[in-house]
């Protein structure tokens, strides 16, 4: 029995650990809740808006094509409206930022990484994404230059300077900053995995069959095993 | 149904040239099985369907599937590329991607459960001693192909992962050398290794496809064993293995479906557990990722490596910590297989499963003294567990074994 309250335990331990890393990112620090609805194409459009307004100065989506704005259900934009966001470049092109690798070298420090798969690459997903655009700060040690300073991002030190001009803000503009983050949080979910909705819509039929599925196969074990005593 | 199936005129047309009948009478309807195993047996034949299934994923993915290194855009590559245009652009890619993907995982959590039912009730003792040990190489194999498999993506974990991996084999002396280039097709993992383990990840399963053929083909010589671990002889004691056992697995599968259909459908990355977070950053040669875990079921042969502070003896004491399930059957010498009926055993397999957890999760998190601690503790005792079973018989009071079920 000691034994079993044991193994209880360790399995209580690594539930707390799984719940620990979803929430905490590399730095350790506990992120802001982003409130996202991967499924509402108001927010993911919003959010579109600010990526290609603010976002796509440096970083690029380049797996999300132009395409892809038009087909996606979640985004439905208009060939007109694409038309005009994407230029001279193809339908079936990415959406590319137009600062070069080496100007942004020269002016960051580094290259922008690429933002199509970001919500899946960083530790908190949306969550990360929003604290990190509404966590610029003054340092207080006062030792990394304000811009640079980034409460949620790992070691604080942090290249991208402040998009969404959090540092000193406005009281009055608060409300709008965070909701631009967190349209821009649920657009970069959403592009992380444009089938994901389909996916879950799908996933609940499937599971509703295989629960079917399990009963029947569970009474027909019964009936065919009823004769025999074990 | 089965019945009407081999009364048929097409089936006797096949019967007389392949003696069909005769085939499915002795592996299936007149197969003898016990009829007082539990739920823990059902494990075998769901590992068979998980591996089905991955290689049907697996043909499916490698027609879209690019293995290059080649840079695409930014720190992007051919290889990364391929495996999001199979997310996005290939119609239901996303399905056949992520069912591969959590079916690697899933794989490894079935064979998990049967080896650790095969430990518990003594099924690797006399007369399945070989059976045990095809089980191993299959282990193996698996722990092979999935780790070539998780290259592919040419995300930072691949990358690093394989850097860490190829790495130890450097340490062995004289062909150390020579073998971690021959692995890495160069001095360094690089599109060349990326080509190679392609090439290996689905060389692999063929090579398991076979094995387990031998490993069924065993288990029907020797037949199963049971809870009880004891010899069956009375007849009323066996039951048929088709319908009694076909529909029983039928069932295992349905609730097994269950969850994988979950993770598939609704967490494909479990919490980062499957698909690790940082592989989805492309690979960098220069820039090491701050941690750097293999995925779940590989952890705890980490932990062990970890363990040592000399690079040589971790890699011995790693390999070692596999290579010593193929001496078990003849480590344990109690007459006894059933842990039900061999107290000490009992405790101290039931040890051993949460020993290769504690192993597992110190292998996955970041190193701290503490972690490190308790992870060479947990290290110690998987070894020792094995050579205790050499002692362990002498001393064991053994309770009395039923007659028959």
């Amino acid at each position: 029995m000691k034994l079993k309250q044991l193994l209880i335990a360790v399995g209580a331990l690594s539930v707390v650990s799984f719940s620990q890393s979803a929430i905490a990112n590399e730095g350790g620090v506990e992120l802001k809740h982003a409130v996202i609805d991967v499924t509402s194409q108001e927010q993911i459009r919003r959010g579109l808006t600010v990526f290609t307004d603010v976002c796509m100065g440096c970083h690029s989506a380049t797996f999300v094509t132009y395409k892809g704005l038009i087909d996606y259900p979640e985004i439905g934009l208009t060939r007109e409206a694409v038309d005009e966001l994407r230029g001279d470049y193809a339908l079936t092109e990415g959406m590319r930022t137009d600062l070069s690798a080496e100007d942004a070298k020269g002016s960051y420090g580094k290259v922008p990484p690429d933002l199509s798969v970001i919500a899946y690459a960083r530790k908190g997903g949306a969550d990360y994404i929003y604290s990190v655009l509404t966590g610029f700060e003054h340092d207080p040690k006062g030792i990394i230059p304000d811009g640079n300073f980034n409460e949620y991002f790992p070691g604080h030190r942090i290249a991208m300077p402040d998009p969404m001009g959090w540092l000193d803000h406005d009281k009055e503009d608060t409300a709008q900053i965070e909701q631009d983050s967190q349209d821009v949080a649920a657009f970069l979910a959403f592009i992380a995995d444009p089938h994901q909705n389909q996916r879950r819509a799908i996933g609940c039929w499937v599971l509703g069959f295989l629960l079917l599925l399990t009963l029947v196969l569970w009474r027909l074990k019964v009936e065919v095993w009823k004769d025999v005593k074990h | 149904m089965l019945n009407s199936m081999m009364k048929t005129k097409i089936f006797a047309w096949v019967d007389r040239r392949t003696d069909a009948g005769a085939i499915i009478k002795s592996q299936l309807t007149e197969y003898p099985a016990p009829k007082n195993l539990n739920y823990m047996w059902n494990f075998g034949s769901l590992a068979l369907l998980v591996l089905v299934l991955q290689i049907l994923t697996g043909v499916f993915l490698a027609m879209y599937y690019k293995p290059s290194a080649a840079v695409s855009y930014g720190q992007y590559t051919v290889a990364f590329d391929s495996v999001e245009r199979i997310m996005r652009d290939v119609n239901f890619g996303w399905l056949i991607r992520y069912m591969h993907a959590v079916g690697a995982s899933a794989f490894f959590v079935v064979v998990y459960m049967h080896i650790g039912r095969g430990l518990y009730y003594g099924s690797y003792k006399e007369p399945r001693e070989l059976l045990w040990i095809i089980g191993v190489v299959i282990l193996l194999i698996m722990q092979g192909a999935a780790f070539f498999g998780y290259l592919l993506p040419w995300g930072q974990m691949s990358f690093w992962g394989a850097t860490v991996i190829t790495n130890l084999f450097g340490a062995l002396p004289v062909i150390g050398e020579y073998l971690q280039q021959l692995l890495r097709g160069g001095f360094a993992v690089g599109d060349p290794t990326l080509n190679r383990f392609f090439s290996l990840h689905y060389l692999f399963p063929l090579l398991l496809a076979a094995i387990v053929g031998g490993h069924i083909h065993a288990l029907h010589v020797v037949h199963s064993n049971n809870p009880e671990g004891i010899d069956l002889t009375k007849e009323e004691e066996k039951i048929m293995f088709h319908p009694y056992y076909t529909v029983k697995d039928a069932f295992g599968v349905g609730v097994f479906l269950l969850f994988y259909c979950y993770f598939v459908f609704f967490n494909p990355h479990a919490w980062g557990y499957f698909i690790e977070v940082d592989n989805y950053v492309p690979a960098n040669a220069l820039s090491t990722p701050p941690h750097i875990a293999p995925v779940w079921y590989l952890t705890p042969w980490y932990t062990i490596l970890r363990s040592f502070p000399d690079k040589l003896v971790g890699v011995l004491a790693m390999g070692g910590s596999l290579a010593i399930l193929f001496a078990l059957p003849f480590l344990d010498r109690s007459k006894v297989r059933s842990a039900r009926y061999r107290p000490v055993f009992k405790q101290m397999v039931i040890l051993f499963f949460i020993d290769v957890i504690v192993l597992g999760y110190c292998g996955h998190e970041p190193p701290t003294p503490v972690l490190k601690l308790v992870g060479q503790v947990a290290t110690a005792y998987y070894f020792a567990f094995f050579f205790l079973l050499l002692i362990v018989p002498k001393f064991e009071k053994t309770k009395p074994v039923p007659e028959g079920i």
